[in-house]
């Protein structure tokens, strides 16, 4: 029972980690209406760029996380304004999309890779001793990582409720050709969303290096389909599901380290995938038309 | 002259086998739409297959490992190995080819290929982890050993064999019923399933032909290498094929003969003599990948049909038919394209 309740506490880490990265990609994907499979270049775009500023350039740790992140929200926007967008505008059939963010994955992916090499790398920052909060026990590294989840999550929900942004970014996700014949600027509303998309790939990557400690430009894509499976259990497109569905793949895959041997804790995830896609696609909390 | 004459041998193979895999990959999305992002491990799951079933029982007391080692005849082994990556192709189906958009069977193929790979990598009782297999039995292995120059040849006869094969049989189903409705599916799916049409069974037709055929090239890949570790098969592999599919033209048995030809062979040898920078020997793989993704992407925004486009079938014309109306209908197919 210890052993369990312990593994919901790194579940709880995870899930926090898992909800940056796939809220970030479920509103992306609302907004625009494909999945981009080079999310996971976005993640280590993220975390080399923290290292580098805090590792080569010395600058003090906060500064280089906010820095990458911004910087990640700016190569997202960069690259759909210059590749994506045109794209989606000139080519309506979805494979297109799919096959140019694929392609996209590729380049980056080798990109951070002629930079970076292929070795493990570690954040400038010392690692702290595990303290223990009732059942649980954290690493102060991880209960900042729970508390920048919850902090970041709150500010998407006021996004989304009370801002004109948020609503507009709503109503394209519900029809983006009613959304655009109402008034609303739904090319400034896509950069926008691509820009929040990148910065919550930049910081979730971050965190998720912070998370496996030692980590490489491969890490992100690494976790590519554990966020997709976050994403579709949740339904694709639904920000409040994918929270949803960051916590439950969050706490499946850490607890089931108690049944089943850790190596298979992304198994889990695909197990869990799978089983939806089965039962029912559309997710737990479905959107219409998007299945 | 024989170091010559052996460097166009394995041009050949590879050339050939290349040809196999695009035209196993043409099937599934350029026939049926299918987007099939882990075609390598199609290829992977031949290779290996035939490999345990060709194999006598692994050495443990050197630490190799791996399912079965049979020893069987290296053409039952071959059934054996394209049988296994039908199978896994067909696991892949039931769960990615239901009635849902195509996002979500890129991402069921994506998924899959990631989760084998970290299976066959981890698990070293399967096909002996990273390391790999090795010293894979090849066919007529005996000349092998007394003549290997001639040797080479005998594997360009059999994969060119095979890929003649391979070729007519694209072709006779192109034009076929079955080929038909697949790319009426391609087109618009709900069309076909409104004249009655079973198209969950017709895109799992394509989808197995195609995992077949792809195995059947990874088995030619083993035989004429000998070995194969999970290092051999990554993302980027993929990739290749789908330049090679998409710069040749997608629905096009002859564009994918000219894509492989241009993508795996003309721009994969001249990359391969570019002197290596010993400050970063991973530079040169690098650029290849980047430079394959940024053609993709290319030739999608210039020239999305390919070098040699599909060719639109010609009916009668009614005479009576308004030209704006049947342009309108062309450009709504192009638009709807495979994406239903």
């Amino acid at each position: 029972m210890t052993l369990f309740l312990l593994t919901v506490g790194f579940g709880i880490v995870t899930a926090s980690v898992l909800s940056l990265l796939s809220v970030g990609l479920s509103l992306q994907f609302g907004v625009t209406n494909y999945v981009n499979f080079a999310y996971g270049s976005y993640l280590g775009v993220g975390m080399m760029v923290a290292y580098t500023l805090s590792g080569t350039f010395h600058l003090p740790f906060v500064l280089s996380v906010v820095l990458a992140t911004l910087i990640t929200g700016l190569v997202a926007v960069l690259i759909s304004e210059f590749i994506l967008d045109p794209f989606a505008r000139r080519r309506k059939s979805l494979f297109y999309m799919l096959i140019v963010t694929f392609g996209l994955s590729l380049v980056l992916d080798n990109i951070l890779q002629i930079i970076y090499g292929v070795g493990f790398v570690e954040f400038p920052i010392a690692q702290s001793s595990p303290v223990q909060i009732g059942p649980f026990s954290f690493t102060k590294v991880q209960l900042i990582i729970v508390a920048v989840a919850i902090v970041a999550m709150v500010g998407i929900h006021l996004l989304l409720s009370k801002t004109r942004l948020g609503k507009a970014m709503r109503a394209m996700s519900d029809n983006a050709d009613l959304a655009r014949a109402s008034g609303i600027d739904t090319r400034s509303v896509t950069r926008w969303t691509w820009f929040i998309s990148g910065c919550l790939a930049g910081l979730g990557g971050i965190v998720l290096a912070l998370n496996i400690v030692s980590f490489q430009t491969a890490s992100g894509d690494a976790m590519l389909f554990v966020i997709f499976a976050a994403v579709i259990l949740g339904g694709i497109g639904q920000t409040y599901g994918a929270m949803l569905g960051a916590l439950v793949i969050g706490l499946v895959t850490e607890t089931s380290v108690v049944y089943i041997s850790s190596a298979y804790k992304q198994d889990v995830a695909f197990v869990v995938l799978i089983l939806m896609l089965l039962v029912r696609p559309q997710g737990i909390l479905a959107a219409r038309g998007k299945a | 002259m024989s170091i010559f004459l052996g460097y166009a041998a394995t041009i050949l193979v590879f050339f050939f086998t290349y040809n196999i895999f695009t035209l196993g990959l043409n099937i599934q999305f350029g026939y049926a739409g299918i987007l099939n992002f882990t075609v390598i491990t199609f290829m992977a799951m031949g290779a290996y297959f035939y490999a345990v079933f060709v194999m006598p029982r692994a050495d443990t007391a050197n630490q190799v490992y791996y399912i079965l080692g049979l020893h069987w005849p290296w053409p039952l082994a071959m059934i054996a190995g394209v049988v296994a990556s039908g199978a896994v192709g067909y696991l892949i189906g039931l769960i990615a080819l239901k009635r849902l958009r195509s996002d979500y069977l890129a991402i069921v193929t994506l998924a899959t290929g990631t989760l084998i790979y970290g299976l066959a990598g981890n698990q070293q009782h399967l096909f002996d982890g990273w390391a790999g297999l090795f010293n894979v039995n090849q066919p007529f292995q005996s000349v092998a050993t007394n003549s290997p120059n001639e040797y080479s040849w005998i594997l360009v006869l059999i994969s060119g064999l095979l890929m003649l094969g391979v070729w007519w049989f694209a072709n006779r189903l192109y034009s076929s019923p079955l080929g038909r409705s697949m790319r009426a599916i391609r087109e618009d799916q709900e069309v076909v399933d409104a004249f009655g049409k079973n198209t969950f069974k017709i895109r799992m037709l394509a989808m197995v032909i195609g995992c077949v055929i792809v195995g059947l090239g990874g088995i030619l890949t083993i035989q004429y290498i000998g070995a194969l570790s999970p290092a051999g098969w990554t993302t980027g592999e993929t990739f290749v094929v789908w330049a090679a599919l998409l710069v040749g033209g997608r629905g096009n048995n002859l564009g994918s003969i000219v894509g492989s030809l241009l993508v795996a062979v003309v721009f994969n040898e001249a990359t391969r003599y570019l002197p290596q920078v010993s400050s970063n020997p991973n530079l040169i793989p690098d650029l290849r990948n980047i430079i394959i993704g940024a053609l993709v992407i290319g030739v999608l925004w210039f020239r999305p049909q390919g070098v040699l486009p599909e060719r639109k079938p010609k009916f009668f014309e009614v005479p009576l038919t308004n030209t704006i109306a049947t342009e309108d209908s062309d450009s709504r197919s192009i638009a709807t394209g495979a994406g239903a």
